[in-house]
């Protein structure tokens, strides 16, 4: 009894927080005023001729997150290298 | 591992070298249509999926290499890594090849320089990466039963 | 409004694939319906013209990580009881 009680405050609070969080979200379609990706689509084209812009993005403009995601990629290959391979366990 | 009906295997052979050629599309065309590095990696690694489930486990683990991977991997995360170095002189990540619209035209290596080369480095390094996630979990599992590669009836035909 | 109903439709279907993916007691199923929560996902990445995540969501999410998950759970089983449980 305690416990479905606390199971329905939690999920009363949970989706009060739910629906807060969306309420106060951005209008769908509408990001605001976002000068550095009118930037960005004024300029990719003409100065490094890059028609798909989110390319131009990730590996030009943000080249440095794209370091940061390779490693993560890295990382979780060699924590699964580890731990799994060459498994042949000691008679 | 019970085996899967024949239908499913035929298919799955056949699929595997169209996601080899569709990924590579993805890979080399990431500056003008969607797509780029990791999505074409991605895509690529699903080939070993696919033979995993067409062919079984012990005919993969006897044909597929593991070197072949850890070479994509390294080489890579190396020319990734170089080709950023090698903007230094202005800045880390300075796309030194690049051409502005107007003179793109023409040139072995299209007008967005490193951006494109950097794509490709990445897949191979996505591709690599995957690719031995898979192969490596798939070969482990067996550790904790402390068997062989199982017989797998049904799979090698 | 041809759009809001197609949208209406892939998102209707997700919440029917995740509800699924907790309902189910075979885990190979619930991993199932994880990978058509996933597809649904990249159409509703695609109908929001995100084309780049709808590509990675559709090969990460449906293709590779449903192998992963399936991996591992061939690799997880009951300990048998013979063998003082310590045998997986």
């Amino acid at each position: 009894m305690v416990k479905k009680t606390v199971f329905v405050v939690a999920a009363i609070l949970l989706g009060a927080f739910v629906i807060g969080a969306v309420d106060g979200a951005h209008p769908f379609g509408d990001p605001g005023a976002a000068p550095m990706d009118d930037y960005f689509l004024a300029n990719a084209l003409n100065d490094i001729s890059a028609e798909n812009i989110v390319t131009a993005i990730v590996f030009d403009y943000r080249g440095f997150d794209t370091i940061g995601e390779a490693a993560v990629l890295f990382t979780a290959l060699t924590a699964v290298a580890t731990l799994l391979r060459e498994g042949r366990r000691k008679p | 591992m019970n085996p899967l009906s024949v239908v499913v295997r035929t298919v799955c052979d056949l699929f595997a070298w169209f996601m080899i050629v569709f990924g590579v599309n993805v890979l080399l065309h990431g500056y003008v249509t969607p797509g780029g590095g990791f999505q074409g990696g991605a895509i690529i690694a699903t080939f070993i999926a696919f033979l995993l489930v067409a062919y079984g486990g012990r005919r993969v683990a006897s044909r597929v290499n593991d070197r072949l991977f850890d070479l994509f991997e390294e080489v890579g995360l190396l020319v990734f890594f170089i080709l950023a170095f090698l903007g230094l002189p202005v800045t880390f990540f300075f796309n030194f090849l690049a051409k502005p619209l107007a003179e793109s035209a023409g040139g072995f290596i299209p007008g967005v320089g490193t951006v494109a080369l950097m794509s490709v480095a990445v897949g191979l390094e996505v591709t690599g990466a995957l690719s031995l996630i898979i192969l490596t979990m798939h070969r482990g599992i067996r550790m904790f039963r402390g068997e062989d590669l199982e017989p797998e009836t049904g799979h090698d035909r | 409004m041809m759009n809001s109903a197609v949208q209406l439709l892939v998102l209707a279907v997700m919440a029917v694939a995740g509800f699924f993916a907790l309902w189910f007691k075979d885990l190979i199923s619930s991993v199932i319906s994880l990978a058509v929560f996933s597809l649904m996902m990249a159409l509703e990445f695609y109908l929001l013209q995100a084309p780049d995540v709808a590509i990675a969501e559709a090969a990460i999410g449906a293709g590779l990580s449903t192998t992963i998950f399936i991996i591992t759970i061939r690799a997880c089983r009951r300990p048998k009881s013979r063998e003082g449980g310590k045998e997986w």
